[in-house]
Parts: structure tokens; sequence; C-alpha cells
């Protein structure tokens, strides 16, 4: 009987512990690739930044976003950054492929966090000099915007894979790769069956064909929703990247 | 009468055997996540052991560095590696081999921001590009260190709350060490109140 009162008591004080530790409240997640509570940059700057940031996610698959905030409180920054990169789960599950850059105006502090799969890619050393030579000689000057678009941009072309912005104008479909000669007699092959099935069924063959060309003229939907915001995809950080302060 | 009590016996005893296994499965899952964390923790000490003889050969380069700070950091990692060979089992089952992992940690830390410190009067060795990088990295692994620690005891407290919780209570001491509380890693001494340079 002792015991399990005891451990009762116990666990009731664990409990308190762990509510405890579970008192840090990252910020409600963010719906775009840049997100500034704080007015810190230009609308066109924002905008141009989280078109190119969406962009990047569509290319490579690699979640990178930017987030101002005012400041983090009692929380150290760096923890603050690791515990919200975990709770928006930024970059793929399991392939952790995100990086985020935190600017807190009112502490004049920054960071970048950079996710357990890109620590080869981005490594301290990296981050930091983007830190120091991209970010805060920028902003010492009072150039928020130069600032953020900069080290994202660095941070961007250090992660590679970054494709040139379309043109403006109606975008060009990519041309379709050429064949090889296995696919040239495959695709002979199923013409002269499409052929011999259109004198024997024609009705059913039209309509095959029918359905063939739909579907081809789609453009296939992928990742369609058009206007869908930054989610997530549950990837994790390990303290990797760096901070400064201006 | 008799017969009931017989069978209310049996049932009392099903329901506790069926309670055991719940427990027991739920422990090892627990007890899992813990040790995939504490894998974690080993992987970002390792690396603060592999980055030091690189700071050390670099800090040696500058001419008159202090020898003392220097000895004090070949002497620090040292111990650390030597407890860093400590079976994991017996570091979180023992509460006392855990303390001696976490004190030989502390020294190193200690060690390497004591030398960090003397680095601020050789301004012409802070300069050089390749003490830089060092320093960054020196950072981002300490930041590492502390990222890893803390979900090492968020799940460390998750299996101490279910392990101590009724009834598993009840069952975990019959494994002997095999479900021993798990250590929590305590603040390093001063580093609530790191010292912050300010303009």
């Amino acid at each position: 009987m002792h015991t399990k009162a005891r451990g009762a008591g116990l666990a009731a004080i664990l409990l308190g512990l762990a509510a405890l530790a579970a008192s840090f409240q990252p910020p409600p997640a963010p719906e775009r690739w840049v997100t500034d509570t704080v007015g810190f940059l230009s609308e066109p700057t924002r905008r141009a930044l989280d078109a190119r940031l969406e962009r990047y996610e569509r290319d490579t698959g690699r979640q990178v976003i930017v987030w101002i905030g005012e400041s983090t409180g009692d929380v150290p920054l760096e923890e603050w950054a690791a515990r919200t990169f975990e709770a928006w789960g930024i970059g793929g599950k399991g392939r952790d492929d995100g990086a985020a850059l935190f600017v807190f105006a009112k502490d004049r502090r920054l960071r970048i966090e950079v996710g357990y799969g890109l620590e080869p890619v981005v490594p301290d050393a990296i981050a930091s000099r983007l830190i120091q030579q991209e970010a805060i000689p920028r902003l010492r000057a009072g150039d928020p915007d130069g600032a953020v678009s900069a080290t994202a941009g660095a941070l961007l072309g250090a992660l590679g894979g970054e494709t040139a912005p379309p043109p403006a104008g109606p975008t060009v479909r990519p041309s379709l790769p050429a064949l090889g000669t296995g696919q040239l007699i495959l695709l002979g092959v199923l013409g002269l069956f499409l052929l011999v099935f259109l004198v024997t069924h024609p009705r059913m063959a039209l309509f095959l064909l029918f359905q063939i060309m739909s579907r081809g003229g789609s453009g296939g939907g992928w990742r369609g929703g058009g206007g869908g915001g930054f989610r997530g995809g549950g990837g994790r950080s390990g303290g990797g990247g760096a901070s400064g302060s201006w | 009468m008799g017969k009931w009590l017989g069978l209310g016996l049996v049932a009392l005893l099903v329901l506790l055997g069926l309670g055991a296994v719940g427990s027991y499965n739920s422990l090892v899952r627990l007890e899992q996540a813990v040790d995939a964390q504490w894998g974690q923790v080993e992987n970002v000490y390792q690396r603060r052991l592999d980055l030091v003889p690189n700071l050390v050969a670099t800090v040696k380069g500058a001419a008159s560095f202090e020898q003392q700070t220097l000895t004090q950091v070949i002497e620090a990692r040292a111990k650390a590696s030597q407890v860093s060979l400590t079976a994991s089992r017996e570091l979180l089952e023992e509460p006392a081999a855990f303390q001696q992992f976490q004190q030989a940690q502390q020294n190193l830390s200690g060690a390497l921001s004591r030398l960090l410190v003397t680095v601020e009067r050789y301004p012409e060795l802070r300069a050089t590009e390749n003490f830089r990088e060092l320093q960054a990295q020196l950072e981002g692994t300490e930041n590492r260190i502390a990222v890893e620690r803390m979900r090492f005891n968020e799940a460390a407290r998750a299996f101490n709350t279910r392990r101590n919780s009724f009834p598993t209570v009840l069952f975990a001491g019959f494994f002997g060490r095999r479900f021993a509380e798990r250590p929590y890693f305590q603040a390093e001494p001063g580093a609530k109140t790191a010292p912050e340079v300010r303009f």
C-alpha cells in the first residue's frame, strides 16, 4: 500500500514536471513560406521572397521558410528555434530536409536553423558565414528587406537546386523527352493494336482513345488545389545552424 | 460460496496478467524511445570530442598561447572520451555511472569555454578564417548537445511517468534494473544565466 501511494505521488510530481517542460508554446504554424508578424519587411519584398521559396519547394521538395517575430521571451533563441522547428515539422518526415530563417526584431537576433537532413549541405560554418556576411551588415545599415532577401537567397544558393525564375507571361510546357528505340517499338506495337481494335470494335476503341486523350490534356493536376499555402511535412532539426545578433 | 470465491480469484488473476502484459509492452516501447534518443546524445557528444583536437591544433599554432588552458582541455577531453566508452545500458540504468558521464562532459564544457575566453586576448588568432570556422562548429555542437539532452529528458520523463504510474509500478520492479527509472540531465550550473554582451 505504502509503495503504491508513493508511486502515485511521484507520478503526480513527474506529470507536473512534464507539464512544466511542455509549457513552451510555439506560435501557430505559418501558412506561407514567409511570415512577418511585426511588419519588418515591405510587402513587395515579402511577396517576392514568398513566391521564390514556394517555387523552391515545388522544384526540390525542400521546405525553406522565413519567420519574423518580435521576441522569444524568456526562452533562449536556440531552444525556441529547435522546438518550433519540430512543432511546425519543417521539411519532409524522415528526410528532415527543411531549413528556417528566424528573425526577432525586438531582440535584434536572428538564427538559421537547419534540419537534420540538410546538415551535411549547410554545415554550421556556412550558416554562420551567411549570418555574419549577408544578414548582419545589412541589418546594421538599416536595410531589413535586403538582409532577409539576401540571406534567404544565399541559403538557397548553398542548398542548391534552385531553378531560374520562370519568365513572366504564358508558362511554357516542357517539351517531351526524346524516345528511345525500345519505347518507339512499344509505341508502334500499341498503335498497331489500336488500329486492329478500331476495325473490330470501333466504338470501344474510340471511347478508349478519348479517355487517354482527356487525361493527358488535364496536365495531371499534380499538387493542385491552387493557392495551397505552406504545410510542414513533419521534419525535425537537432540544433544545427547558426545565430547572430545585430 | 467457495466456488464463487475461486472464480473471482481466477478472474482477478487474469485481469492482473492482462494489465501486466499491457504495462510491459508500453514500457518496452518507451524504453526504446529513450534508447534511441540516448544514441543521439552520444552522437553529438562524440561530435564535440572529434572537434577538440582540431581546435587545440589551431590554437597551438598561435604564438605563445597559454599552455595551462590547453592542457586542461586536452585532459578533460581524455576523461570525457573515456566515459563515453561505458556501455549505454550501464549509463542508463546506474545513476552513479550516468552522474560520472555527465560530470566528465561538463568538465569538458568548462575547459572549452575557458579556452574561448582566453582566445579573446589573442585577436590575431580570433581573426583567422580557420578559427572562426571552428568556433562556429563548436557553437553549433554545443547547441546540438543542448537540444538532444532536452529531447532525452523528455523521453526519459515519458518513460518514468509510465513506469511510476499505477498499475505499471507494481510490475516494473520484477524486471530488476531493466526498468529502473531513467536518469535526467541536470541543467549545467550557469547555463541558465549565460553571460551576454549586448550593445
